[in-house]
């Protein structure tokens, strides 16, 4: 079986601008792999070029080997959250799950499933604009589940959750993986990835830094904050 | 295609844009054509003429208000973000596309219908109260059922396609208004034998304005459809290849 995901040479360009410059990774089935890289190095491009959002200028994104728009029923594949505020105010959290599994072919009674699942049974039938952003990410990570996907990609899903919903996640995303599944986060939370992550893809200004297991990386010597900074730092001139 | 109209349906069921807007449409159909229909001498609204023209006064609210839920229908899309989880669930884009103009069109004749009942039943009961005779032919009196619909349906879909292009829902909104307040009126006004030809004054003529420089109804109906395609067509392009 090949890789789950697999960035080919990938390049974007906006304008003079190139967010995205030759990127060459995969992720394995099976592992959680941590995405990171300072603001700006072009993670969110990347995955939206990954989930066909945005187009490569250059180079292949590969989700199970095809081009995400080539999968037969995405949602059954693929669940992913990019931005958690990506949700209509007026519409409860509920009907935002129901719009989508109508979508997605998936009967209805999964949203109550997922709904229960990300712990959000309780407000589902208020309107989204008096969620809070810990709300409207598990919202988000319960319309990526609604198709009980192989594989999560999910964008910073720790942003605005609460020291108990953090753990909550982890936990989640670990039993994920160990169901043989595969996520693929991205995040700014270092302490956090390194207690989550089996693997890391390190880029900085759209370029590959390191494709590593975490183990590799980081040992009692080094956090892996030290290791970011480092691999990251700004050249001294 | 059919999974995904289902999702369109409902996404406009469940919030309240469709509804508040189809409350304006009809609010606004019944203020015009009460104000028109209680202040009109008795001897100005006896002809037929004039009575056609008080009519798609009111039957034109929703074409126009058509065309704004179509626009909004896709705009709140990029608005609030919901496209991506959107095209997340179901990548085919011009599938995406293709449901939201039919769910817009369905959509579209809701406001036809709010507009048609709610003009047909406050004229005719303010001419019953002032002892004014319904003259409308019976062909003219379906063209003014029918043509509403069709035109609001179509518009809808213009709607959509516009929403593709422009994308901001600000930007969106100003843009038809402008439109269907200056270039269509000034258009026409100024140079009719071209005007006629703008959608706006096409959708006129199908919902039945009795104006002599207006097309035909029928034509008016091939105008607009003419207009719809072309719009789609470049809709099309920009929701190939566009980033969102």
């Amino acid at each position: 079986m090949g890789p789950v995901l697999s960035a080919v040479e990938l390049t974007k360009r906006f304008g003079a601008v190139t967010a995205v410059d030759d990127l060459s990774f995969e992720v394995e089935a099976g592992s959680v792999t941590g995405f990171l890289g300072p603001n700006g190095a072009g993670k969110t491009t990347t995955l939206r070029m990954l989930l066909g959002l945005a187009e490569p200028t250059h180079g292949r994104a590969l989700v199970f080997g095809r081009r995400f728009a080539e999968l037969e029923r995405p949602a059954a594949r693929v669940g992913a959250v990019l931005e958690a505020s990506d949700l209509h105010p007026g519409r409860t959290g509920r009907d935002h799950l129901r719009v989508l599994a109508r979508a997605a072919r998936v009967p209805l009674g999964r949203v109550g499933e997922v709904l229960t699942l990300v712990e959000l049974g309780d407000v589902a039938d208020r309107r989204v604009a008096g969620y809070s952003l810990g709300m409207r990410q598990r919202l988000g990570l319960a319309a990526a589940l609604l198709g009980d996907p192989e594989l999560l990609i999910l964008d910073e899903p720790g942003n605005g959750l609460d020291p108990e919903g953090v753990r909550w996640l982890r936990d989640f995303l670990r039993e994920f993986a160990d169901q043989g599944r595969t996520v693929f986060v991205s995040s700014h939370h270092l302490a956090e990835v390194a207690q989550t992550v089996d693997r890391l893809v390190i880029i900085n200004r759209g370029r590959l830094v390191v494709e590593a297991p975490l183990r590799e990386l980081v040992d009692a010597t080094a956090s892996l904050e030290d290791v970011f900074l480092e691999l990251t730092a700004e050249p001294s001139t | 295609m059919s999974h995904q109209l289902r999702s369109e349906l409902l996404k406009l069921r469940t919030t309240r844009t469709l509804a508040l807007l189809l409350l304006a449409a009809g609010a606004m159909s019944l203020l015009g054509v009460s104000v028109e229909a209680l202040s009109r001498d008795l001897d100005t609204l006896a002809p037929e003429d004039a009575q056609r023209d008080l009519f798609s006064s009111g039957v034109t609210v929703g074409v126009f208000f058509a065309t704004l839920a179509g626009l909004v229908a896709v705009t709140s899309e990029f608005r609030y973000g919901t496209i991506r989880p959107t095209l997340i669930v179901e990548p085919r884009r011009r599938v995406v596309v293709a449901a939201k103009l039919v769910a817009a069109a369905l959509a579209g004749s809701a406001f036809a219908v709010m507009c048609v009942g709610v003009t047909f039943g406050a004229a005719i009961a303010i001419f019953a109260v002032r002892d004014v005779e319904v003259a409308l032919s019976s062909a003219h009196t379906l063209l003014l059922i029918a043509g509403p619909i069709v035109a609001s349906m179509v518009s809808a879909m213009i709607g959509v396609a516009v929403g593709t292009l422009i994308r901001n829902q600000a930007g969106a909104i100003v843009a038809l208004a402008a439109y269907a307040l200056l270039v269509d009126a000034v258009l026409f006004a100024a140079v009719p034998s071209v005007g006629r030809y703008l959608p706006g004054k096409a959708g006129d003529a199908l919902a039945g304005r009795p104006d002599e420089l207006l097309l035909a109804p029928g034509l008016g109906a091939a105008v607009l459809i003419v207009w719809a395609l072309a719009l789609l067509a470049a809709a099309t392009v920009r929701n190939d290849r566009s980033d969102v």
